[in-house]
């Protein structure tokens, strides 16, 4: 097994790395964070016309100009056939600084399905930058019912990421009556068809809404997975691994994010004549954060490699990466904060965005004790 | 980034399978005379040492000449491997396999390569490594024993403590003070002295498990004579040569502590369900989440071994490296105190120790209660997990030195 980024990976992750530290700085974050209006901002120079309310600042725009929702897309989908570690490395160094915008939604989330799906045209749109979409996932919060050629849905979607700025959703929902691995399906729903709610949330970077959908008409040619058809339920599993892989590799990049910074804080700052990070007690706290995220993230490009080869193992990987990115982040945000004392704490000091992205992407696609469970379940434990 | 090695890899693996199935020692001929400690090597042990090395076997890395086939680092890891997975043990002295024979071979003379390091290779010898004392434990430069030339000879005075295998080893391989004069670091040199020596006595120190076979000894030197020659490397060059020999099979040292943790977590994954069965439902799923706990660090452990490997093998630095020792060391503690806990009364049941002899006696054997007990020889011996945390912040995170006392 080899674990670690050949060449042509290396480079993608440095362009990427160099393209973002330019667009994407903490000031961008600040602006969210603190509500300014942002479309249209001057990116590398010149006015980048935005996108919609999700382009923060042009910033989807131009990861769009470079090709970044097409990278790890097959060719036949109108991608570049990369793969899921070029995806990867590009989720990871979104979540390095807190990066808004439809990337994670979009294409870790919603592209899965449409691959699922086969949805060749709705992908090359994807691809082209041309379609935002959401994935409402959790088949027992929506029902769905057969209704002539079409279908009819009911049900309230929580926590939806990008709910309320996509412009489809993907909706998982269950045939009325049906249990189990039996039933569910997925379907493609205009976001003007539901009644979208945004929530008020911690990170802005990470905008969240609840989805109300009453008596919602699609018809045949909107659904993606059919709830008759049995297969669809692994289809599903498969895709919320996907999202659930993506989710842990950015969120890991933003836990390192905050050791770096907590590291960097300890060399500068002097107490008692010396820099804090000479103490013993500060030392070891970081050498036990540093494992943290070593460990969760040698377990994100573990699961990375078992999804892009489409390995039996990413079930087991799946739930391990998310299960280590919620010890990781619980870690490192404590630490990170406590370790940085009162100027960590102030909202003028740029830590909190970090804090703040880490946390929700460990609480996002079921914490780490719901991944132990599953766990549970894969390793033999429990029936 | 991939899963599997490419196809030179895989028909290496698929050459040594085949000459295993053929050539190695029984479950039951190890079973019947295990090695009792890291300085005792059983006649099939040795015989099986002396088979590896003319088959080119037992050090791939390195030339026929010494035992090996010039195999490439990642063939190495693979070796290691199948060996772990086969159990069939590489060596029961893993001290001088590991660290005293590429030492010798690395800067001693060509007559001590002959002498000590080859009987290591050719199985016709074992070696102990004479490093810690009472007042030089984690401190290890603060060293005593102290070697004072003496015409032809260095006579040595002095005592070392926690030395493994010295209770059956054939020579030591013995850091001493000759020059009390300089900074502590730079007067400390290498003797290879026979253990049959007048005037060594070794003490051994039974453990807090398996007392009836001790592997830890102290070791006292009282005006012993060893012939000037057996000075390894230039005088005074013993600290240099410490942190060089560890960098023999760089990057591999984890796989077969990696390999005992998932031996021991495969053991209780399918003990579990049985040992649990009994217990509320709310008792079995907190017992059931520790156990999924370890299992992740076990994954862990493999997948930061992996990567810390492929750096390597690129050339580059891994910094992986320094979190493999505390890390594998710790999860090992934690799957044999899980397993305990998990067990509850039941694990304060003691049963007859029977080692099968497939594992080096330093690693945690016996009941689950014993091994928790064990695998703190290796959160204590060759580096304390504090003193891997501080070298982890200080050298992989860059953060200051303690200010020395003064």
């Amino acid at each position: 097994m080899d674990l670690e980024l050949d060449t042509d990976q290396q480079e993608l992750r440095d362009h990427a790395r160099s393209f973002l530290a330019d667009s994407c700085p903490p000031s961008l974050v600040r602006d969210l964070f603190e509500g300014r209006v942002i479309e249209g901002r001057v990116v590398e120079g010149r006015v980048v016309e935005g996108r919609g309310p999700a382009d923060s600042g042009g910033l989807w725009s131009a990861m769009v100009e470079l090709g970044w929702p097409a990278l790890a897309a097959e060719v036949d989908h109108g991608g570049l056939g990369q793969g899921f570690v070029a995806e990867a490395v590009l989720a990871s160094e979104l979540g390095r600084v807190v990066a808004p915008g439809p990337y994670l939604a979009t294409v870790t989330q919603f592209a899965p399905v449409l691959v699922a799906a086969g949805a060749a045209e709705l992908l090359g749109r994807v691809s082209a930058g041309d379609l935002t979409g959401a994935l409402a996932l959790g088949a027992a919060d929506a029902s769905a019912r057969a209704d002539g050629d079409g279908w009819t849905l009911d049900g309230v979607k929580t926590h939806v990421l990008d709910g309320a700025s996509a412009e489809e959703i993907a909706v998982v929902a269950r045939l009325v009556g049906s249990r189990g691995h039996e039933g569910v399906g997925a379907f493609l729903v205009p976001r003007a068809a539901v009644a979208v709610e945004p929530l008020t949330v911690i990170d802005p970077t990470m905008p969240l809404a609840t989805l109300r959908l009453d008596g919602v008409e699609v018809d045949g040619a909107r659904v993606l997975l059919d709830p008759r058809d049995p297969a669809s339920f692994d289809a599903l599993e498969h895709v919320r691994r996907h999202a659930t892989v993506a989710m842990a590799l950015s969120g890991v990049a933003t836990c390192r994010a905050i050791v770096e910074a907590t590291v960097s804080y300890a060399k500068q700052r002097h107490q008692f004549g010396r820099p804090i990070g000479s103490f013993q007690a500060i030392k070891h706290r970081l050498a036990d954060l540093y494992l943290a995220v070593e460990r969760a993230d040698a377990l994100a490009w573990y699961a990375a490699v078992c999804l892009a080869e489409d390995d039996a193992r990413l079930p087991v990987a799946a739930a391990m990466a998310k299960a280590a990115l919620g010890d990781c982040q619980r870690l490192a945000t404590r630490d990170g904060l406590q370790l940085h004392g009162g100027i960590g704490f102030t909202w003028e000091h740029d830590l909190h965005f970090l804090l703040k992205r880490a946390t929700t992407t460990a609480f996002l696609l079921g914490g780490a004790e719901h991944h132990r469970a599953e766990l549970a379940r894969h390793l033999g434990l429990v029936a | 980034m991939k899963l599997r090695f490419d196809e030179s890899v895989e028909s290496f693996r698929a050459e040594l399978l085949g000459w295993l199935a053929a050539n190695r020692p029984s479950a039951e001929e190890m079973a019947a005379d295990p090695s009792v400690s890291t300085g005792h090597a059983p006649a099939w042990a040795r015989r099986w040492t002396r088979t590896m090395f003319d088959a080119g076997w037992l050090v791939p890395g390195w030339p026929p000449e010494l035992g090996g086939r010039n195999a490439t680092p990642t063939q190495t890891l693979v070796y290691l491997e199948e060996l772990a997975r086969a159990r069939v043990p590489r060596t029961s002295n893993v001290q001088g396999l590991g660290i005293v024979a590429p030492s010798i071979i690395d800067y001693g003379t060509p007559e001590q390569i002959e002498q000590y390091a080859m009987a290591i290779l050719h199985g016709e010898a074992t070696a102990c490594l004479g490093m810690s004392e009472p007042d030089a434990g984690s401190d290890l430069a603060s060293l005593r024993t102290r070697a004072v030339r003496d015409g032809d000879h260095f006579v040595v005075d002095g005592q070392k403590v926690w030395t493994s295998g010295a209770n059956y080893a054939d020579f030591c391989f013995l850091f001493c003070r000759t020059d009390p004069d300089v900074p502590k670091h730079k007067g400390i040199s290498i003797l290879l002295v026979d253990m049959d020596t007048p005037g060594i006595t070794v003490r051994p120190l039974p453990e807090i498990v398996h007392p009836d076979h001790p592997d830890l000894n102290e070791v006292f030197f009282d005006s012993v004579r060893v012939p000037a020659d057996r000075l390894v490397g230039e005088l005074g060059a013993g600290w240099a040569m410490a942190n060089g020999s560890l960098a023999h099979e760089r990057g591999m040292v984890w796989v077969s502590a990696v390999q005992g943790i998932e031996e021991a977590l495969a053991r209780l994954l399918d003990e579990a369900p049985a040992t649990t069965a009994t217990l509320p439902p709310t008792e079995q799923a907190l017992a059931n989440d520790r156990i999924v706990q370890v299992a992740i660090d076990a994954t862990a452990a493999r997948c930061l071994g992996y990567r810390a490997f492929a750096k390597l093998a690129r050339g580059g630095t891994a910094p992986e490296q320094a979190l493999m020792k505390l890390f594998s060391s710790e999860v090992r503690q934690r799957v044999a105190e899980v397993a305990a806990e998990v067990q509850g009364p039941d694990a304060l049941v003691t049963g007859e120790v029977a080692f099968d002899g497939h594992q080096a006696i330093d690693e945690p054997q016996g009941t689950w209660l014993e091994q928790y007990f064990q695998s703190f020889a290796n959160t204590i011996s060759a580096g304390t997990s504090e003193i891997q945390r501080t070298i982890i912040a200080e050298r992989v995170l860059g953060l200051p030195r303690e200010p020395r006392p003064t």
